[in-house]
């Protein structure tokens, strides 16, 4: 017998667009064989391979959780080759999925407890799969208090504006904090920079896990943020962006000594990712 | 374990007869210097008085460029087609390094996501080894528990004994392939060949000049990824990637497009190598991995330990080819022994 | 040869000492017995590893590159035919002459190190080398092996032009004698008899196994993009697929673009894993450039411009 190739991608379709700032877009991608949906299963947290055809493949976090529907959502900015591509697909157009892969936010272990999210520009995608999942009628009952912090550059650079300001805060239990980098006409929100908003908005540690995903200079500085709040390290997760080609263990360039971050990851929390070279 | 015995004489007939019934890949004189695995016709393309090819067999069960699907997109219709399932193939004259090394590569592509494009022609591939005559300045495979006359894990191993092969049956697709080739296949004076084989193992293995000993190599590396050594190492390195590619336990590869036609195209798989900056470099411009510092470093991590943890195999198998090739002399047996002192000074 | 190695020490000692240059890269002792590998000394205690002779096939030069940023001054030890590369990158403003000490050996030839490995009993230690004019003495605790220059020096060594170095601060060792050769181009002579089906049976042959491991590219002096050809993605001018087609375009376009640049340090051809003789495809462009320019080997003098580079009024323009 023949294996299944597995870098075969599903055919999908693109059923949406939504521009969120200027360089990142969220398409709607469904399967053309619906039977594929109810078979991916995906988790919160996992990744994507995008094929476009003639172009190649990008690497992309599932933004949407599988409560949301029988599609997926992947929000990508335009920063290469192949996202510019991705940038301009049209809805209707074909494009090839395969995955889901890499690990998933322990959502087991995180049950009975508060959430505290923290996002920066782009990087509310791959921790926004989490929050819907925590957020949806099935699973709000398995976490307490749903806390999401997130900041951008500037009111335009703020990704998924419908659920920072309509959708999520109308959610039972839920508080949403956005600030922006700097003051900006017509914004009356916070202004200062992510950690510093962090350490007012001062979480306390007791039953709750941080989720954090931003550039590396707000991961570093949030990170001495929540040191100082005295999160230990086991209650901080993040979620790592490296290149990856196959997605599946085996083509040897997202390692981080001997972890793959696309089979061992991308979901670490913090005490594991003290435990890697510091080569990410 | 079964035995046979295959006269001289009648090997180019079996080869002949194997060209004939699979696809055969055996070592080839490319020129006066170059031996290389290719598909061969019969016999006289065959070359058994080789030391090591030099490059190794890997390509014939993962190829340096391989088409993983093909694909038509119109704008409605959307085909795919993947690749056809490999012929039979008989891989013949494997030397004991690159057999070993063929097992340090099973686990990569096997696991939760089965690699079909490897474990299918894995497969359908006899292989088919070669004890090794020489050995030369570069061979180091005593270091990992292997040997010059080391079948384990061919299917049959063939030892170069006077004007005989003394053959070792080592699995059921070996012994199917002796049934329908028995003609070829003697049994007589077995016995008195393995004894034979194992004095000629025993005479080569005192050949090799690299005493290259591995303990607590692993060890240094698991407590230490900052080593002032690295900085040693790096600075003569050219960044190319010889040593990844003559490697036969080196497995990454990149994906990528080729456009064929308007509507159509293929997508490939091919080697890369971690050697080159572009392994790592995201599509931001951040790179894990930025200078030939880390680059080094982490190929030979990868080699003494990453593999190791992973897969609870080495990831070496002292072919030597990365020793003889480097183009600046850099030297693997000469990294375990400067990382055994390092460990030993600390 | 024991003396120009002395020699060499205590020069390099005495740049580092008196604080005149920060590195000095040299030979070191490498890990089989025929064998030299770059070392890179940075103190006046460790000169003693450096080594020079019939093994030090390296061009150097390559490694100037790496450390043009460095503060202190880069002392770099250089063949005749290395000595081309340094004019070559000064020509292409990639060094500061005045950054630079080149430390001048005169070379007898280089021996491929595969062939005197196959030769030499892989257990002996080497004792020494000495130079009898038509060949080398290997001296090792096993006994002596004579090799043959002629059959065994590197092909390019067979036709030097430059033995003694061209640009050397302080030179080392004993001036050789310059020879005159007949026909330097005899083996592009050789090739451009055969027929055009013949000469693309032949490349056909050799392209095919390469391995597009860029060692060629990457030792190359000449070299010194920033951001190589064939590494850029977009536009993707060759890709990474290894066949005929790719292999082929991968080695044209680079000896295009080094034609007019290349100093035929032959060390493409040095490192090639699968012996693709490259030197003959730089080389016939070497020989072309001559016959229609009338220009020497690009780095023999310097500021000398490449004749590609130029325009000249005297320039041939048969295909105007």
């Amino acid at each position: 017998m023949h294996n299944p190739s597995p870098l075969t991608p599903y055919p999908a379709t693109v059923t949406k667009i939504v521009d969120e700032t200027g360089d990142v877009k969220t398409f709607t991608v469904e399967f053309d064989d619906p039977e594929v949906m109810e078979n991916f299963g995906n988790k919160p947290g996992q990744v994507a391979q995008l094929s476009v055809f003639g172009e190649g493949e990008a690497t992309i976090s599932i933004t949407s959780a599988p409560t949301r529907g029988k599609f997926l959502e992947f929000s990508v900015r335009r920063v290469g080759r192949l996202t510019n591509v991705l940038h301009q697909i049209e809805v209707g157009q074909k494009i090839g999925v395969r995955g889901p892969y890499g690990n998933w936010f322990p959502y087991d272990k995180m049950k009975g407890k508060d959430l505290f999210f923290i996002g920066g520009g782009i990087a509310l995608a791959p921790i926004r799969s989490l929050i819907d999942f925590a957020l949806s009628d099935q699973y709000r009952k398995d976490f307490g208090k749903v806390e999401i912090l997130y900041g951008a550059r500037s009111y335009m650079d703020l990704c998924f504006k419908h659920d920072l300001f309509e959708r999520w805060p109308k959610c039972p239990n839920t508080q949403v904090y956005t600030t922006l980098d700097r003051p900006e006409e017509g914004w009356d929100g916070h202004v200062g920079f992510v950690p510093n908003y962090v350490e007012e908005v001062n979480p306390s540690p007791k039953n709750k896990v941080a989720i954090i995903c931003g550039p590396p200079i707000m991961i570093k500085f949030t990170l001495a943020a929540m040191e100082k709040l005295k999160f230990n390290d086991e209650q901080i997760i993040t979620t790592l962006e490296m290149k990856m080609k196959c997605g599946i263990g085996k083509c040897g360039r997202c390692n981080i000594g001997s972890k793959y971050v696309c089979v061992d990851g991308p979901v670490f929390n913090l005490a594991q990712l003290k435990q890697l070279p510091p080569e990410f | 374990m079964d035995s046979r015995v295959v006269s001289k004489a009648q090997l180019p007939e079996l080869l002949d007869k194997l060209a004939r019934d699979y696809i055969l890949v055996a070592p080839v004189h490319e020129e006066e210097t170059v031996t290389l695995f290719k598909k061969v016709s019969g016999a006289n393309e065959v070359q058994l008085d080789y030391t090591n090819s030099d490059v190794s067999p890997k390509g014939c069960l993962f190829p340096q460029t391989e088409k993983t699907i093909s694909y038509t997109y119109t704008g409605d219709t959307l085909d795919m087609k993947e690749a056809a399932e490999p012929p039979k193939t008989a891989l013949f004259g494997v030397r004991p390094c690159d057999i070993k090394s063929i097992l340090a590569l099973d686990p990569v592509f096997e696991g939760k996501f089965l690699d079909s494009y490897y474990l299918d022609k894995r497969k359908n591939t006899v292989i088919i080894g070669l004890s090794c005559s020489k050995v030369l300045s570069t061979c180091f495979c005593t270091a990992f528990n292997s040997g010059p006359c080391d079948g384990s894990g061919a299917d049959l191993m063939f030892t170069e004994l006077g004007d005989k092969y003394y053959v070792e049956v080592n699995t059921d697709k070996g012994s199917s392939l002796v049934e329908a080739y028995s003609q070829f296949f003697g049994k007589q004076d077995t016995e008195q060949l393995a004894k034979a084989k194992e004095e000629q193992a025993k005479k080569l293995e005192g050949q090799f000049t690299r005493k290259v000993d591995l303990e607590g190599v692993k060890q240094v590396l698991d407590e230490n990824f900052e080593l002032p050594y690295w900085d040693k190492v790096f600075k003569k390195c050219l960044g190319c990637g010889i040593c990844t590619f003559v490697c036969p336990t080196c497995h990454c590869f990149d994906i990528f497009d080729y456009v064929t036609g308007e509507v159509s195209g293929d997508r490939f798989r091919c080697w890369d190598s971690c050697m080159f900056p572009d392994f790592t470099l995201m599509a931001g411009g951040h790179n894990p991995r930025p200078s030939k510092k880390e680059r080094v470093r982490n190929r030979f991590m990868h080699k003494l330990k990453y593999h190791l943890d992973r897969y609870n195999l080495e990831g070496c198998v002292g072919c030597g080819r990365c020793i003889s090739k480097c183009p600046v002399n850099i030297d693997i047996t000469q990294i375990i022994k400067d990382l055994k002192e390092v460990g030993q000074n600390a | 040869m024991l003396d120009a190695i002395r020699k060499l020490r205590e020069q390099a000692k005495k740049l580092l000492e008196e604080k005149k240059v920060e590195m000095v890269i040299g030979f070191g002792e490498g890990t089989e017995l025929a064998r030299t590998t770059p070392v890179f000394i940075t103190s006046p205690e460790e000169v003693s590893a450096l080594t020079w002779g019939p093994f030090c096939a390296n061009n150097l030069v390559k490694y100037l590159t790496d450390y043009r940023n460095l503060q202190g001054n880069v002392a770099v030890v250089v063949k005749g035919c290395d000595s081309r590369s340094v004019n070559r990158l000064l020509t292409d403003n990639q060094i500061d002459r005045d950054k630079v000490v080149v430390l001048g050996v005169p070379c007898p030839g280089q021996l491929d190190w595969h062939l005197v490995a196959a030769t030499v009993n892989p257990a002996a230690k080497l004792k020494g080398i000495s130079d009898d004019g038509e060949s080398f003495t290997v001296k090792t605790d096993a006994g002596d092996y004579k090799f043959d220059k002629k059959e065994s020096m590197l092909h390019k060594c067979l036709v030097c032009e430059n033995p003694n170095p061209i640009v050397s601060d302080m030179t080392v060792g004993k001036e050789q004698p310059v020879k005159n050769y007949e026909n330097r181009f005899a083996e592009v002579t050789a090739l451009e008899q055969l027929g055009t089906e013949e000469k693309s049976k032949y490349w056909d042959k050799q392209f095919s196994r390469c391995l597009r491991c860029y060692a060629c590219r990457n030792v190359c002096t000449v070299c010194t993009c920033r951001t190589c050809v064939f590494d850029q993605m977009q536009p993707m001018w060759v890709s990474k697929r290894n066949n005929l087609s790719e292999n082929t375009s991968f080695h044209l376009i680079r000896a295009f673009h080094v034609a007019g640049r290349c100093v035929d340090c032959g060390e493409c051809d040095r490192v090639c894993p699968v012996d693709i003789p490259l030197r003959k495809l730089n080389q016939k462009i070497l020989k072309d450039l001559g016959d229609l320019f009338d220009t020497p080997t690009p780095g023999s003098k310097a500021d000398l411009t490449s004749p590609l580079g130029e325009f000249a009024t005297g320039d041939p323009e048969e295909f105007m």
